[in-house]
């Protein structure tokens, strides 16, 4: 295996971060709140400026290249397909709750609902990005 | 396999050049020449360009295309 180069490492670590910071939010607590939502985008932008600034810190050549552009590409065409299917399936089942008659959400937390979930779906295309940003690094284009 | 096959490793390898020699002349990374060695890549023609002039060869040379391969 050929030593990462700086886009990679900056990916590995991003996608450290997402997921050290984004599954214990999404499946460690029980109900949404305001300050959890802030706390975790403050965890996030702290832990991400940390750790790139010292990759950029040890590596040397931060150079990059049409292959990282078109990979960079790709991974933003994955993530949006994947928002975009979260997306028609979340509003499929609503509109399929709501017809039914068993949509029950308390109107005071509605906001929030709707926020964390359309947060949810952000989270999980970020995710798919990354990931498929790393694969693609090992894989032919 | 790959539709674009090169011969940038025997090119390069017979002008004691290293990846890293390569990639700084024609302004890439190190691992894009190892992508394109191990035809895990194909470069954008402006690339191949280069990679063939700073080798000192024709493009044909050092790229060829292979239609029966995949992209």
């Amino acid at each position: 295996m050929a030593a990462l180069s700086y886009r990679e490492k900056t990916l590995y670590a991003s996608l450290v971060v997402e997921i050290v910071v984004y599954l214990p939010y999404f499946f460690l607590h029980g109900g949404n709140s305001l300050n959890k939502v802030v706390g975790m985008i403050g965890a996030i932008l702290a832990l991400q400026i940390l750790l790139q600034g010292l990759i950029a810190l040890i590596t040397r050549n931060r150079m990059t290249d049409e292959r990282d552009k078109l990979i960079e590409l790709r991974g933003y065409r994955a993530g949006y397909l994947t928002f975009a299917t979260l997306m028609l399936l979340g509003l499929g089942m609503l509109w399929a709750h709501a017809a039914a008659g068993r949509l029950h959400i308390d109107g005071r937390m509605m906001g929030l609902h709707f926020l964390s979930v359309f947060f949810g779906m952000l989270v999980i295309a970020d995710i798919t990005k990354t990931a498929t940003q790393i694969v693609s690094y090992r894989k032919a284009l | 396999m790959a539709a674009i096959k090169n011969q940038i490793r025997e090119l390069r390898a017979a002008r004691e050049m290293t990846q890293q020699d390569l990639a700084d002349r024609v302004g890439v990374t190190r691992q894009t020449i190892i992508a394109m060695e191990q035809d895990r890549y194909s470069p954008s023609l402006e690339t191949a360009f280069k990679v063939a002039l700073t080798l000192g060869v024709g493009i044909e040379q050092c790229f060829q295309y292979d239609a029966q391969g995949k992209r």
